[in-house]
């Protein structure tokens, strides 16, 4: 028998907090989106210029310094971090969305479906991938749709989204392989549940471990990713700032006035360094085999 | 199986590996067969520029980079200096009607041209470039299939080979531009005996591997790397050129040859903007060369049609119709702000499409004042009665709907960089200071200035209002003049109108326009801009300098709107 | 094993041919064309014309893709825009090995591959070594030594491998090393800030690696951090299990049993995984070869997208996604081999 759902989160989020690297992660993450979330109570506007006091360097004024429309760099960067980690989120999340029915159904029905559907996600694991996503942002970003319209947040996530399902549709397929042998699925399927309800109330709780390390793994990715295309002239667009698009308004004044690229980048740093450690400290609480016997010895 | 020894050895298998690799890399393929010239015997300067030219005929892509190498190795009839004289080239002396060079049958309205040629210049395979190659280069152009489109090419009804030196044009109109038609920084006269035309003029070999007969010779390309050039020793102004080598070398990041300039492995940056050039101010290797005339002129365009519409008069802009408005977000608009904050100074404020020499016209300069341009948002019905800070027509002219709010997209292009981001960004707030919202966004140039039929933002009506630089070439606006403002050139894919811009009193100046009569030009060009001023279809800003960026160790440099800083490399010298 | 290689083989081209159909249908929906190559401002509508009856883009879609995947030189075409046909094609199509005219050059695409992929091939198979160097060892002293602070500073360095964005610690590379740090010899930088060697000297190995180290370092830690997690993960799997604790048992040390039987157990998945990854060698890195100034294939192909040079573009998906399969194709038959357990089906 399976262990309770609540019980099993608290003995999952024991495990994880046993984790040094994953606690360290959480408190920064949590603070960086704490900031971000109150960015609000800056005294700044992010996007209004102040031309006396352009080109600043870092001072208890302007903590960060100032960029070359005199706007203050720490709200910039906090706001940036709104839409960098938006972007992050709704690209997992699209890819979630795609990715976890498309592992399900394979991994539930098997035979025809399975092969149709997996044929598909070997094609697109065939794709050069960054080398797409740089020719879908190119597309999309002249599309002018009543919610795609250009350079909007919403594009460069459906773009890296579409492109980052794949991994979540094997994981979910193979947990689905195995979970819907096992004796409490066959006896729910006995008992008159509905496919759908083995399926989203019986297999996909036991699966979803994997799936949420996945997931954390890729918001680290999607934001990676979308400084990359900034970095290019392929993300976000200003006067919207994002960590990406803030580095690439920084570089020709990369030598000048170098906080103004350095601190969006450690931004970008410590966001996915945590997300990494919060990743790792999750996979080994969803597994506990792994862990139990030499926890307490990291140091 | 994995031993110390074995380790051992495989951790060595995978370094000789990676050597192996490495001296088996690849190596630039070299041209010639001449024996390399070691740098320290030889005088060699860099050039650094983004991005590989596609050849070094700027016909196939026009990026700027092909003519820049071109001016090192072909040459054409005349060229234009930063000044806007034209001067001979391949031509012995210049065609003109005072010596007889130009012939023109007033009662047909036609010209004939003849054109001499120096008769001491050489390909550097020793053959003599002769009138042959020149009626080779227009048999090639004009080729249906492979050909190009160059300007003025329409005009022109034949060209006749009189001499071994010597040809003539024969035009069906009166060309004010024939000086340049082959020749300028676009069109150079290619070898026909090297050249082959089945493969066509965009496409042949040669284009990638010319023949020169220009101050240099190419020696070897490795793409996407570097270009190197050796002096050409059978140029016909030798003992020039004065530098023995030159390396043009591709380096994608504006940051990186920045700093390679500064570190002095680099001696040309190409093309630097406002920021750069303020950022090399006081240096003492690296110095910036201004051309003395400006060509791109800043500008905002106006949609007169309503969005996503190309007629003017039937579909009218629901803000932009009315001239006041237009005029209002003229005065909001505080150009030496902009310039000084921005631009460093280095910007030069700008109210009439004929600003530079040999036309230039007293048009009084339009104030920057916010107090009148909200009153003349207000007398025109434009309030701002729930306080929000944005207008809404209140018995506007315009026939918008009562309470239309005064909203609108404000776009440019990204390839210019940092500072017209900049720009657009400021602008953006100073509307909003007189109750105007511009919404920002940034769409690619390709984008933006494509067809129609392609979802060209322009051309297709797609927008509110946009601003980039644009400016005519050479020293002849007439046909820029009437694809811009002409009313026959707003019907899409016909010509630049895209403003809808229609008023007939300027459609008959630009008639009067095409003239080879000096006085008489500059008078007509002078009417129009006094209509434009009048009429605001667009907003003159202001232009920015062309820049380059060079080492101090080079003497002769200078830049040029009309031409690319290599124009007269052949007279560089180095300290 | 024959069987299984030719139906492996079969699906290999029914997959290519989707993804082309895809890819052509992709690259042309975007707006632009040929004449984005046009830096100039505003191309005259005769130019464009022109230019698209030269390209065949006057065709509708279908045939377009049709022509691309097997020529037109069996058919005859309108070239000179009179609508009359006048000429027969010259295109020979994808199948006999014309990707077409590149918009920018007008130049065979596969030429213009043909000239970058080479650098390409040498900076990222440099790369994938030192990184292999590196990762390897890290991986497994980190499992063996698992929750060690070696194995916390290893992942904490890994990690920090593939949370720093390469063009961002590239660019701070060459402020440090070419425009800071002076060699105390010469005076002169102590790295050179991009390319693959310097001109108008002659031939040298160390002028070669000075010129490697700056962005063989850059592109690597993202590397390092994938294959030392991989091992790692993999060793970790494998250092409990039976025949370990009997080998331990037998009084082998750690050390021979680690390097002995657990890595060559672990090393399966490991080469299948490099396999897997070498389709990059091809592709190349697009953001550390824009940064230092490398000729290479991701440069090409980030030029050929800001031009909307939609041959080169679809040449070098369509070759790259080619490569992926192929690299599929050879770790499953690697690991085949390498593994007994597996059955071919």
């Amino acid at each position: 028998m399976i262990p309770q759902p609540s019980e099993f989160s608290i003995a999952i989020w024991k495990r994880f907090t046993r984790h040094r690297g994953a606690i360290i992660g959480m408190v920064i993450i949590s603070l960086i989106i704490l900031l971000c979330i109150f960015a609000f109570l800056s005294p700044f506007n992010p996007e209004k210029s102040s031309l006396a006091e352009k080109l600043l360097p870092p001072s208890p004024a302007h903590l960060l310094g100032t960029d070359a429309l005199g706007r203050d760099l720490l709200t910039r960067i906090l706001y940036g971090g709104r839409i960098s980690l938006t972007v992050g989120g709704i690209a997992v999340a699209i890819s979630l969305l795609i990715g976890v029915p498309i592992g399900a159904l394979a991994g539930y029905y098997g035979g025809k479906i399975d092969s149709i559907l997996m044929r598909i996600t070997d094609a697109f694991l065939s794709l050069p991938s960054f080398l797409v996503l740089i020719l879908l942002a190119a597309i999309l970003r002249e599309v002018e749709l009543p919610i795609f319209q250009r350079n909007s947040v919403l594009t460069i996530s459906l773009v890296i989204g579409a492109l980052s399902w794949m991994t979540f549709a094997r994981l979910v397929r193979a947990a689905f392989l195995t979970l819907r042998e096992m004796d409490y699925v066959s006896a729910s399927r006995a008992l008159g549940a509905s496919d759908r309800r083995i399926m989203l109330g019986h297999i996909l709780p036991n699966g979803i471990g994997v799936v949420i390390v996945e997931a954390t793994l890729q918001l680290g990715y999607a934001i990676i990713q979308e400084a990359g295309l900034s970095f290019l002239n392929f993300g976000i667009q200003q006067p919207t700032p994002s960590w990406g698009n803030l580095i690439y308004a920084a570089q020709s004044h990369f030598t000048k006035y170098p906080w103004l690229a350095i601190f969006p980048g450690i931004a970008i740093f410590l966001t996915i360094v945590s997300v990494n450690y919060i990743g790792d400290g999750l996979r080994d609480a969803f597994d506990p085999y792994k862990v139990m016997e030499k926890v307490g010895e990291w140091t | 199986m994995f031993t110390r020894t074995r380790t051992l050895l495989f951790l060595a298998f995978m370094v000789i590996l990676s050597l192996a690799i490495v001296s088996c890399g690849p190596r630039s393929q070299s041209a010639g067969t001449e024996q390399s010239i070691t740098p320290d015997s030889t005088s060699s300067i860099t050039i650094v520029i983004p991005e590989d030219p596609p050849s070094f005929n700027p016909m196939v892509a026009d990026t700027g980079y092909d003519s820049l190498v071109m001016e090192l190795v072909l040459l054409g009839m005349a060229d234009i200096d930063p000044y806007g004289n034209v001067f001979p080239e391949l031509a012995a002396e210049l065609p003109t009607i005072e010596n007889g060079g130009v012939v023109v049958d007033e009662d047909a309205g036609t010209m004939s041209v003849t054109w001499t040629m120096r008769e001491d210049i050489q390909w550097s395979d020793g053959t003599p470039v002769t009138a042959d190659d020149a009626l080779f280069t227009w048999e090639a152009i004009t080729d249906p299939v492979n050909g190009s489109w160059i300007p003025g090419i329409d005009y022109v009804d034949s060209i006749e080979k009189l001499s071994q030196y010597s040809f003539v044009v024969n035009y069906n109109t009166l060309y004010p531009n024939y000086l340049t038609q082959l020749g300028g920084e676009q069109i150079a006269i290619w070898p026909a005996h090297y050249c082959d035309l089945e493969q066509g003029f965009i496409a042949w070999d040669c284009g990638r591997e010319p023949l020169s007969d220009g101050p240099f010779v190419l020696h070897d390309w490795l793409k996407g790397d570097h270009m190197t050039f050796h002096k050409n020793e059978k140029y016909y102004l030798a003992p020039k050129p004065n530098i023995d080598q030159v390396i043009v070398r591709i380096v994608p990041d504006d940051a990186v040859r920045k700093t390679m300039m500064l570190k002095g492995d680099a001696d040309i940056d190409m093309w630097i903007n406002t920021t750069v050039a303020k950022d090399l101010e006081g240096s003492d290797v690296v110095k910036v060369s201004m051309s003395p005339t400006d060509r791109w002129l800043m500008r905002i365009f106006f949609n007169l049609a309503q969005k996503g519409t190309v007629d003017s008069s039937a579909t009218p802009h629901p803000i932009l119709s009315d001239v006041n408005v237009r005029k209002a977000i003229r005065s909001a608009i505080d150009i030496d702000t902009i310039n000084s904050e921005i631009y460093f100074g280095l910007a030069t404020p700008v109210w009439s499409e004929f600003f530079r020499p040999p036309y230039q016209c007293n048009v009084p300069r339009p104030t920057y004042d916010l107090e009148a341009a909200k009153a003349l948002l207000e007398s025109s019905g434009w309030v701002d009665s729930d306080n929000d800070g944005v207008r809404e027509c209140r018995g506007c002219s315009t026939g918008a709907p009562e309470g239309y709010k005064m909203e609108m997209e404000f776009i440019t292009y990204p390839e210019f960089g940092e500072p017209l981001i900049l720009t657009q960004q400021l602008i953006a707030e100073m509307l909003s200071d007189i109750g105007v919202k511009a919404n920002i966004s940034v769409v690619e140039g390709s984008i933006l200035w494509d067809q129609a039929e392609n979802g060209g933002i322009e051309q297709s009506g797609n927008f509110d209002m946009d601003i980039w630089d644009d400016g005519y070439p050479g020293i002849d606006p007439t046909d820029y003049i009437w694809e811009m403002y002409s009313q026959e050139a707003l019907v899409p894919g016909f010509g630049n109108n895209v403003m809808r811009y229609n008023n007939p009193e300027v459609d008959a100046l630009i008639d009067e326009a095409y003239t080879l009569d000096e006085a008489s030009r500059k008078e007509t060009f002078c009417a129009i801009a006094e209509r434009l001023d009048e009429d605001v279809p667009m907003v003159y800003l202001f232009t920015t300098p062309n820049a380059e960026a060079y080492s101090a160790r080079i003497e002769g440099i200078q830049s040029s709107v009309n031409d690319m800083v290599t124009w007269n490399i052949a007279d560089w010298t180095l300290k | 094993m024959t069987a299984y290689i030719f139906r492996r083989l079969l699906q290999t081209v029914g997959l290519l041919f989707f993804l082309s159909v895809i890819l052509f249908g992709l690259v042309n929906a975007a707006p632009g064309g040929p004449i984005t190559a046009y830096a100039g401002r505003r191309p005259r509508p005769e130019k464009i014309a022109q230019l698209k009856r030269q390209f065949g883009l006057d065709q509708p879609l279908p045939t377009q893709y049709l022509y691309w995947l097997i020529g037109n030189d069996w058919t005859t075409i309108d070239s000179n825009g009179d609508g009359i046909k006048d000429s027969a094609g010259l295109r020979k199509g994808v199948l006999r090995g014309d990707f077409g005219f590149s918009y920018r050059t007008r130049k065979p695409v596969l030429e213009e591959i043909q000239s970058r992929l080479p650098n390409t091939v040498y900076l990222m198979s440099v790369t994938m070594l030192v990184a292999l160097l590196i990762a390897i060892p890290l991986g497994v002293y980190s499992a063996v030594k698992q929750y060690s602070s070696f194995d916390f500073f290893a992942t904490t360095f890994s990690f920090a491998g593939q949370a720093i964005p390469e063009f961002w610690l590239g660019l701070i590379f060459i402020i440090v090393f070419y425009a800071w740090l002076k060699n105390p010899w010469t005076g002169e930088p102590l790295l050179p800030s991009g390319g693959i060697s310097s001109l108008g000297s002659e031939f040298s190995l160390s002028d070669r690696l000075a010129h490697l180290i700056l962005p063989v370092v850059t592109g690597m830690l993202g590397w390092i951090a994938w294959y030392s997690r991989f091992i790692r993960s993999s060793l970790l799997e494998i250092l409990p299990l039976n025949y370990l604790r009997s080998a331990r048992a037998r009084g082998l040390t750690e050390r021979t049993v680690v390097l002995k039987h657990a890595l060559s157990n672990a090393l399966i998945p490991i080469v299948t995984l490099i396999a897997l990854d070498l389709p990059y060698i091809f592709t190349g890195a697009v953001l550390t070869e824009t940064v230092f100034a490398w000729p290479g294939m991701g440069r090409l192909y980030y030029q050929a997208a800001i031009d909307r040079d939609y041959p080169l573009l679809l040449a070098v998906l369509i070759i790259g996604a080619a490569f992926i399969i192929l690299c599929n194709l050879i770790a499953d038959i690697l690991y085949a081999y390498l593994d007994p357990r597996v059955r071919y089906e």
